[in-house]
């Protein structure tokens, strides 16, 4: 049975439609990965079943409880990390983890072993008595995602966890999300990175305009793409229309992509029967090959895909709406 | 966890917040003794000399009030701050209930309320005296009752307007018909002198319960054209309370749940 189910779950900001009959299940114990541009209704949706704001139209139940009619219930069962930090600017972290983990039950030994452990996993340990206001994005983001790991709820909704973190911070924010996970969470995380989706998801919702668009593994999603598979080869000189024709021939080939004149990449199916193929007929045209380089596709691919569209470029037309 | 553990949590984390308001705490204080030293002190050589004494005392007991009422307002301006900083949204989808949350807030907002102008109290009862102790506690149990009910009714017209702006405007012309037409200033007898309507209206007044009580307790009650134990005023405060605390929770409960907020 799902842990979160909706039908048709609609909601609508005046004349906006921000989720668009949303149908929608998730299995206890997965990480979902809502993936989509800005806009694309992703926070929206985590709102609605966080019981934060109430569905125009549909059902969602959370836990077997509806967000309508039982969201005292909902709201035992489930914690937020938000994309924007929800903190006072006057609070300093330890309130703020502190108060959270008195409000989520935690027994008081508990608590404060949770509160100093977390705090030091995010390297906020230091920075435990200074004010919210003094902090930067990135330190505010990393108490805000303490939070959820500290409340460790059954249902965790992670919007954008690693946004404004570094490098080396986002691998470590990766790995405590998997251990929430190991530990019994289920987790839906909303985010605009395609890579941090494809890395942590077991499942993946594409949203695109309020509505979701395909929803599946990542490996799934990526198969699913006709010509899934991917050869970029860089040439010594610009080819010229006579061997792209060639190219286009070869029953396997389904696009041809040229970064470059003397760069391109060519979407096939395949890939171990065509590759001999593609290098004879450079060779034969007098073409050397300065690289060959396989590859799967991304869900950026995935994405364009199924929006004709890049997510930076979904993200620009929707700021531009 | 019980409710009312959620409840007392809600008020502890209102309490932690205004203690960190140093700055604000500050200032209410130097208000009030701007209000006393020049208002109080000058406006109470207007009225016939041998009352002038009387007067400023009548005047310290009513600014106490305005003090109170003013600062149990404020935690309407909090949800405000809270929504633009998103903190709002970050408390609707804790594990505590719409019912608990907005009493807590209330229970909150009326105890801090008292913690700042406590201190002024403090001073003014150093000023006037008090009656006995029975009455005194009487007439502070009124004014806990009276800001919570007023916190209770500032984050009701809170949630019902949704607006900062039209908020802070409407408080403004709130408090300017709830104060200037109450007992907090002048007696009921000049309110009635000037006009019966406004001796109707300042006889159906939260803010002139409380002052009323107030100088009760603090033996001031002779200076008033009231019975000497204001039941009317007891009686008064204790629905103000209720409509707003209880009445006024489960109006905003229905408004919020499921982000009605929004």
């Amino acid at each position: 049975m799902p842990i979160i189910h909706t039908i048709g779950l609609t909601k609508r900001f005046e004349d906006v439609v921000a989720v668009d009959k949303l149908n929608l299940s998730i299995d206890e114990g997965e990480i979902f990965g809502l993936l989509g541009p800005n806009g694309a209704g992703k926070t929206t949706t985590v709102l609605m079943l966080s019981t934060v704001i109430k569905p125009t139209q549909g059902t969602a139940k959370v836990g077997n409880h509806d967000v309508r009619t039982n969201p005292d219930a909902v709201r035992k069962l489930i914690g937020i990390c938000f994309q924007e930090p929800k903190l006072m600017w006057v609070s300093t972290p330890w309130d703020v983890l502190n108060w959270h983990a008195k409000v989520c039950g935690l027994s008081t030994s508990e608590r404060k072993h949770r509160v100093k452990s977390m705090l030091t996993e995010v390297n906020m340990w230091e920075h435990r008595r200074k004010r919210i206001h003094g902090l930067s994005g990135g330190m505010k983001k990393r108490v805000e995602v303490a939070k959820i790991l500290i409340q460790r709820p059954k249902i965790a909704f992670i919007d954008e966890p690693t946004s404004q973190i570094d490098v080396v911070g986002k691998h470590k924010i990766w790995d405590m999300i998997r251990e929430l996970r190991d530990d019994g969470s289920t987790i839906i995380l909303a985010t605009n990175e395609l890579y941090e989706a494809d890395v942590l998801s077991n499942r993946v919702g594409i949203m695109h305009k309020g509505r979701m668009l395909v929803c599946d593994t990542p490996k799934k999603l990526k198969d699913s793409i006709l010509g899934g598979d991917i050869v970029e080869v860089q040439l010594e000189k610009a080819a010229d229309n006579h061997v792209l024709d060639e190219l286009k021939g070869l029953e396997e080939v389904v696009e041809i992509v040229k970064i470059r004149p003397d760069d391109l990449r060519v979407h096939l199916n395949k890939v171990e029967k065509v590759v001999p193929k593609i290098v004879n007929l450079f060779l034969n045209a007098k073409l050397s090959i300065s690289s060959i380089r396989m590859s799967e596709p991304s869900l950026d691919d995935v994405f364009v895909h199924y929006t004709g569209l890049t997510i930076e470029e979904a993200e620009k037309k929707s700021k531009t709406k | 966890m019980r409710p009312m553990r959620k409840i007392l949590l809600v008020v502890e984390r209102d309490l932690r917040r205004f203690i960190q308001y140093k700055f604000l705490v500050i200032l209410r204080t130097i208000w009030f003794g701007a209000q006393v030293a020049f208002f109080g002190l000058i406006a109470s050589r207007m009225v016939v000399p041998e009352l002038a004494d009387i007067y400023f005392e009548f005047y310290i007991a009513g600014v106490v009030i305005m003090m109170l009422y003013s600062s149990s307002v404020f935690i309407g301006y909090d949800i405000f701050e809270e929504a633009e900083h998103g903190v709002f949204e970050y408390l609707l989808s804790l594990p505590v209930s719409r019912r608990e949350l907005v009493l807590g807030r209330s229970i909150g907002g009326g105890i801090r309320s008292f913690i700042l102008v406590g201190p002024i109290i403090a001073i003014t009862l150093a000023i006037i005296g008090w009656a006995n102790l029975p009455n005194l506690l009487l007439a502070f149990t009124a004014l806990f009752l009276f800001a919570f009910g007023v916190s209770g009714m500032s984050i009701t017209i809170a949630v019902t307007l949704k607006s900062g702006d039209h908020f802070d405007i409407f408080m403004g012309v709130l408090s300017a018909f709830i104060v200037r037409l109450s007992t907090t200033m002048y007696p009921q007898a000049f309110v009635q002198d000037a006009s019966q309507a406004y001796a109707i209206l300042s006889q159906f007044n939260p803010v002139t319960y409380a002052s009323d009580l107030f100088r009760w307790g603090t033996g001031i009650e002779r200076y008033l054209t009231m019975s000497p134990m204001p039941l009317a005023a007891l009686i008064g405060i204790v629905i103000f309370f209720f409509l707003f605390t209880l009445v006024g929770v489960t109006f905003y409960e229905k408004r919020l749940e499921g982000g009605g907020w929004q």
